[in-house]
């Protein structure tokens, strides 16, 4: 059968298609004006003044927390429960995998109004604004972290390994987090930058949660939308490269990955 | 005994995040979602102002029809997408996957105003359209259903694309070989062959699709705050903002949200079991490979 020589089209076309609005955000920002056919006045000034901009950089150090302590702890709550279930109970793994599903099922609005709607007008530390948005991306990047970490155990195969390690005399404790744990360490990692990713996207949960308690890089660009074109162009530029390194590093880890086996 | 609780602690904080963030939040939607307004009872008011009220069908139609127009095209350029990364060599593999992942990280308000750049009120192509005299580009109202539309189109393509791939290794050479021995042209074997073998990825990304769209809040909200009529909108609206909140009815329009997604993950499910004959070759073919 002879090659088709559609594909290489195909694939150019959906390319332009898929590269046009991002080129088009970049042009924005780096200039001045973009009244006729093509834009004027080349500037990196709307960068400068996004740099200069205090609050653009806490924004960005708030979405930078709050990414990284849900998925700290997710992490840890995720080993600890595969902890129980692989050692003492492994009648458990199919309820695990069905509670670590359903946010998969409940994305982003709904999650984060039944979040509220509950905790809005709780007492004390439960309506905590900084509490309930770290809790519910916990819960938002759940199916991920769990999806990672369960495919990691299974690839080094965890049991064995936890066997292996107690005939040398090691406790089940020590077998898990010392022996198991540092070898699934990247496939954690990959699954960490996947979820960093996805909070580093996200508005409805910031924008629903936090909102003005917690104001996010989310928020930030979603507030400088009503101001200049030029400068919010410049929030997505600098907001997508940040999604982008995150990716790489992803990447590059998964390829590493890949050759050690 | 005191032993072989104490491993059961570990479990500890897995519970407390899933009880406290995913259980009780949902579980308590529903509840509410059945409950009157500031009383206590049991009512199906809210139920029947959703279905009965004008703009609130009008966001579960257009939540609906958005959703899936814009996972029906996504999915038939993916399948294009696809298939010539499939065909292709690694270097145009390499290239269109870079992209693919790319932009799928191009999502919500960033595309919304990207497309604002484009295709809003004073937009380039807009400003191309005009300058050129193309009236289909000037004339085109990006705050409507239809660029609500295009712009849902945009990022279903790059994520289903990169769901379908995978599944395109499963059609072999042999069987490319053996239609093309019977006197099958390309296009016999992708209707005939390829295309079938492939139903249950298709379906499956599809319901994915689907459930990806009907969510999406961020897109929407940038382009028209809350002046679109789509169940994300009016869902959420309930409970943010200077109105007062009304907890209870919004409840119910979750828990619509929530039943269509479970719908389109359930309709897909029946439709990859009725394909016996697939997923037995599927298996046969995992057990070659092992």
């Amino acid at each position: 059968m002879k090659k088709s020589k559609s594909g290489p089209v195909t694939v150019l076309l959906l390319s332009i298609y898929l590269l046009l609005p991002l080129l088009m955000t970049l042009l924005y920002s780096v200039f001045s004006r973009w009244s006729d056919i093509l834009p004027e006045g080349f500037t990196l000034q709307y960068y400068s003044e996004l740099f200069a901009d205090k609050s653009f950089a806490v924004s960005l150090l708030r979405t930078v927390l709050i990414s990284m302590l849900p998925i700290l702890l997710t992490a840890l709550a995720i080993l600890l429960t595969m902890y129980v279930v692989i050692i003492y109970l492994p009648g458990l793994e199919k309820y695990i995998r069905i509670l670590c599903t359903i946010p998969y099922a409940i994305q982003g609005v709904i999650l984060a109004v039944s979040v509220l709607a509950l905790y809005s007008n709780a007492p004390g530390i439960l309506s905590n604004r900084t509490l309930l948005l770290t809790g519910t991306y916990c819960v938002a990047i759940l199916p991920y972290m769990y999806q990672g970490i369960q495919s990691s155990l299974l690839s080094v195969n965890a049991p064995r390994l936890i066997e292996a390690a107690q005939m040398l005399g090691a406790g089940r404790l020590y077998a898990f987090f010392r022996v198991v744990v540092p070898n699934i360490l990247s496939g954690v990692v990959i699954s960490a930058m996947l979820s960093a990713s996805i909070i580093f996207g996200d508005f409805v949960i910031a924008n629903t949660l936090g909102g003005n308690y917690f104001e996010t890089a989310q928020i930030y660009l979603y507030q400088t939308l009503f101001a200049s074109g030029q400068k919010t162009s410049a929030v997505i530029m600098v907001l997508f490269l940040v999604t982008l390194i995150i990716s790489l590093v992803a990447f590059s880890l998964k390829k590493k990955e890949r050759r050690q086996e | 005994m005191k032993k072989k609780r104490l491993h059961l602690l570990a479990l500890v904080p897995f519970l407390i995040l899933v009880g406290l963030f995913e259980l009780l939040p949902l579980v308590m939607v529903v509840f509410r979602s059945f409950m009157p307004e500031h009383a206590i009872g049991l009512t199906l008011a809210h139920y029947v102002r959703i279905f009965t009220t004008r703009l609130y069908q009008q966001a579960v139609l257009n939540s609906i029809i958005v959703s899936a127009v814009s996972s029906v095209i996504g999915i038939a350029a993916a399948y294009f997408g696809a298939k010539a990364v499939h065909e292709g060599g690694p270097r145009l593999q390499h290239f269109f996957k870079t992209i693919l992942s790319l932009t799928s990280n191009f999502a919500g308000i960033p595309l919304a105003f990207s497309y604002i750049i484009l295709l809003g009120k004073v937009g380039v192509l807009v400003l191309w359209g005009k300058k050129f005299g193309m009236d289909s580009l000037s004339n085109f109202n990006l705050y409507s259903v239809w660029g609500l539309m295009i712009i849902y189109i945009y990022f279903q393509i790059p994520l289903a694309t990169l769901l379908l791939i995978p599944s395109f290794d499963a059609i072999r050479k042999e069987w490319k070989e053996c239609v093309s021995l019977l006197g099958g042209t390309s296009f016999t074997f992708w209707t005939k062959v390829g295309l079938p073998a492939l139903r249950p990825a298709l379906f499956g990304t599809v319901s994915v699709l689907f459930a990806n769209a009907l969510a999406a809040y961020a897109t929407a909200y940038a382009l028209l705050q809350n002046n679109f009529s789509l169940i994300p909108i009016r869902l959420s609206e309930q409970f943010v903002g200077d109105i007062t909140q009304h907890k209870e009815f919004g409840s119910a329009l979750a828990v619509v949200l929530m039943v269509l997604m479970v719908v389109s993950i359930l309709i897909n499910d029946t439709i990859l079991k009725k394909g016996p004959l697939l997923s037995a070759s599927s298996k046969k073919k995992r057990e070659d490979e092992s």
